[in-house]
């Protein structure tokens, strides 16, 4: 099991998580994420982060197998790490690719190790086929998150 | 062999003639001199030549303070003749043709612009050895004129400056590299020590200790050489009686010794307060916004003021050191002197007056030892002390403690004095004024100056470096859209610490680094999910060959890093290669060694 930081446990805890996220493209998908920021603390200015984001994914959607998506952007319009995860009933088209599970992140340029830290957390255990089943089941953060805590499978 | 086959020039050898020839060889290869001989015999010309340099500034000095006081005795008895307004105007007018000299010769000159009194330290530490002529010139007349018409400051400085001269010219004749050339000067600027106090083993030490920071036989021969030839021609000229021989002290008690061995201590705590005096001297000239000829003057015109209430204070204390060891004076007397000696000394200095305070500042350690020694004769009079002997000690123990060279110090006193009974107590307190002051005190007398030339020396190098010149062309780029695992396999295969980020047009939009992804190499699940535009630093600093060297130096400092990228234009940010540090050190040591 990967092991992470103190401070990375604390951005995964004050994450915002929306069940059964529905839209019908990735860009709406993304703004419904976006605007769960809305007077987030850490969010200095949500229309920059979102500009950032869908830059972001116009460079290069970074997707994973399994219909997990994890837009993401570097930018100082937030002040500290802020993640909104989604699960998705529904499948929606990220271009070529069906995601049932999207991973928001918006990062403060500053805190680029947090950042792979964080990424390569949730990249690492969503691989496992059991994992990614109790992150689709859960309802709330906490089942959500507790679902990392148990084994891959 | 044969004969037939043979050069029939070579036939015409006779046989005695061939014996002869291969004995040449032999001595030849034998006694041939090397680069460290050959040396020598420079070392020994420079000595001689650098101690006649000298003669005739002592001769030109002596004709003009004749000229400014109608006096040819010393500059005390002098002074003590004029009348009130003439002890202000002699010093004050040689001031001002002084400064008027120095301003002339800037202006005439550039190369006078910038050096200041100590140019053979330069020379032979950072420089290439090569002493401006003009420079030199300029600066001995001005000196001439301060020194000649009373201002107290020493005369070591443009004896030295002089020699130190001499010796540039004869290396550059003979066309010597740069490490001989400066070594040669170094034993110039021994040789103009060694003449101006007849102390040939202390100019060694001076140089080695001071100026080259070390005593090496290798780089010491030829200065002692060279100082051993000047003191000699001096005596030739002078005699060889030491510049303050001891009138021979004894102690009264074997007690007396305790006292003796402390005077170190009390010296070598003024000595830091001394130095801060001289530069807040230097520092409060500084601010006066007045043309250089009028700070001179200005200079010169207190040291005259002082002068009309104690003439004493005029010249560089050297006539004083000899009546301080040789006649009874008050404590109250020393006291008086001692204080109108520190402001003369300190005006004349941080009025920029060309000398040295090396004799000024031998004086004022006398004068302190010798107030001690009063002090000790009141508090316990059956030890019988005379303070003349604390002075002494005290005068060693001083210029050890404002050079920094307790080496230099033992040895300048003992050569000075040359009395054997008191050297170890000038051991002894050399080592502990020199330790006590350097508790406080890391910027010595000459250290400074040297750290200052060094500085600017440096920073000359480094504008004449020309970023162009270094640029690594073809630098490791990739997009910004290039994956995790292409940026960590770019790592692996390059000893890179950064690899840039460029788009189409090769515009650098930044740096990923090394030391913020090695913990992530080994993570398979971000080689899709991360590119360079996530990880990548947008504010990495960067270079155009516009820039002067020493911005790009600054700038590494702000990426620690070993490379900088180097962009056409700031503001087009095209990339067009980069630029090392090693590189950068690299030239900087390649053109000192040319």
């Amino acid at each position: 099991m990967l092991v992470i930081s103190r401070k990375s446990v604390e951005h995964l805890r004050a994450a915002i998580f929306i069940r059964d996220l529905k839209a019908k493209s990735d860009n709406e998908a993304i703004r419904k994420m976006l605007d769960s920021l809305g007077g987030y603390p850490q969010v200095k200015d949500l229309e920059s982060l979102a500009t950032a984001v869908f830059e972001r994914q116009e460079t290069d959607p970074p997707l994973f197998p399994g219909g997990i998506a994890f837009p993401h952007a570097r930018t100082d319009s937030v002040s500290a790490l802020v993640m909104v995860f989604a699960t998705c009933k529904e499948a929606i088209p990220f271009g070529n690719t069906r995601v049932r599970l999207i991973f928001l992140i918006g990062v403060p340029k500053h805190a680029g190790a947090e950042y792979l830290e964080i990424i390569s957390f949730l990249a690492k255990h969503v691989r496992g086929e059991r994992t990614l089943d109790r992150l689709m089941e859960a309802t709330d953060l906490s089942s959500f998150l507790a679902a990392f805590a148990e084994p891959n499978g | 062999m044969d004969n037939a086959e043979e050069d029939p020039q070579k036939r015409r050898l006779s046989p005695l003639f061939r014996r002869l020839l291969k004995i040449k060889v032999w001595l030849v290869d034998r006694f041939r001199l090397s680069e460290r001989q050959i040396t020598l015999i420079w070392a020994a010309l420079v000595g001689f030549l650098g101690a006649c340099a000298s003669e005739s500034f002592r001769k030109a000095s002596s004709l003009l303070h004749y000229a400014a006081t109608g006096s040819d005795s010393g500059i005390i008895l002098s002074f003590e003749h004029l009348p009130w307004w003439q002890r202000l105007a002699v010093p004050a007018v040689g001031g001002l043709l002084a400064g008027l000299t120095l301003w002339l010769g800037s202006r005439l000159f550039s190369s006078v612009r910038q050096k200041t009194t100590t140019d053979y330290m330069e020379a032979i530490v950072v420089g290439s050895g090569n002493i401006s002529v003009r420079a030199s010139i300029v600066k001995s007349l001005s000196a001439l004129f301060s020194i000649s018409t009373g201002t107290s400051i020493g005369r070591e400085g443009p004896l030295v400056q002089l020699s130190s001269l001499v010796a540039s010219l004869v290396a550059r004749m003979r066309n010597f590299p740069i490490p001989q050339r400066r070594h040669l000067v170094a034993c110039g600027a021994a040789a103009g020590i060694a003449s101006a106090y007849n102390a040939p083993i202390a100019a060694s030490f001076f140089v080695a200790e001071i100026i080259l920071g070390t005593v090496v036989v290798e780089s010491l021969g030829p200065i002692i050489l060279a100082s051993v030839v000047a003191a000699f021609t001096s005596q030739l000229l002078h005699g060889a009686e030491p510049l303050y021989k001891s009138p021979g002290f004894n102690l009264h008690t074997q007690w007396e010794m305790i006292p003796l061995s402390c005077v170190g201590i009390v010296l070598g705590f003024v000595a830091p307060a001394y130095l801060r005096l001289l530069r807040s001297a230097e520092r409060l000239f500084s601010k006066i916004d007045i043309a250089v000829p009028l700070k001179l003057a200005l200079g010169g015109a207190i040291v005259g003021l002082l002068a009309i209430f104690n003439p004493a204070v005029c010249g560089n204390g050297q006539g004083l050191l000899r009546s301080l060891f040789h006649q009874g004076w008050f404590w109250d007397e020393i006291l008086a002197i001692l204080l109108l000696k520190l402001i003369a000394t300190a005006t004349a200095f941080g009025s920029g007056v060309v000398g040295g305070v090396f004799t000024p500042t031998l004086f004022i350690g006398a004068a302190i030892g010798m107030l001690y020694g009063q002090a000790i004769l009141y508090i316990a009079p059956g030890l019988r002390s005379d303070p003349a002997m604390y002075g002494l000690v005290g005068m060693g123990a001083f210029i050890a403690a404002t050079t920094g060279a307790p080496l230099m110090g033992i040895l300048m006193a003992f050569e000075l004095t040359l009395d054997y009974a008191l050297a170890p107590f000038l051991m002894v307190n050399c080592v502990v004024a020199y330790y006590c002051s350097s508790i406080f005190e890391r910027r010595f007398m000459y250290g400074e100056s040297l750290e200052r030339k060094g500085a600017a020396f440096f920073n000359q190098q480094l504008a004449e470096v020309n970023i162009q010149d270094l640029v690594r062309v073809n630098p490791i780029t990739l997009p910004k859209n290039a994956t995790f695992a292409r940026i960590a396999e770019t790592f692996v295969q390059h000893r890179f610490q950064h690899i840039y980020i460029t788009d189409k047009e090769n515009r650098l939009l930044g740096a990923v680094s090394l030391h913020d992804v090695k913990t992530f190499l080994d993570r398979p699940e971000l080689e899709t999910v991360v590119i360079a535009a996530d990880i990548m630093n947008e504010d990495f600093p960067r270079v155009s060959p516009r820039q002067g060297m020493g911005e790009a130096l600054h700038k590494f400092s702000e990426a620690n890093s070993e490379r900088l990228p180097v962009v056409d234009d700031l503001s087009s940010q095209r990339l067009i290669g980069s630029i090392s540090k090693t590189d950068i050190i690299l030239h900087l040591a390649g053109d000192q060694k040319r």
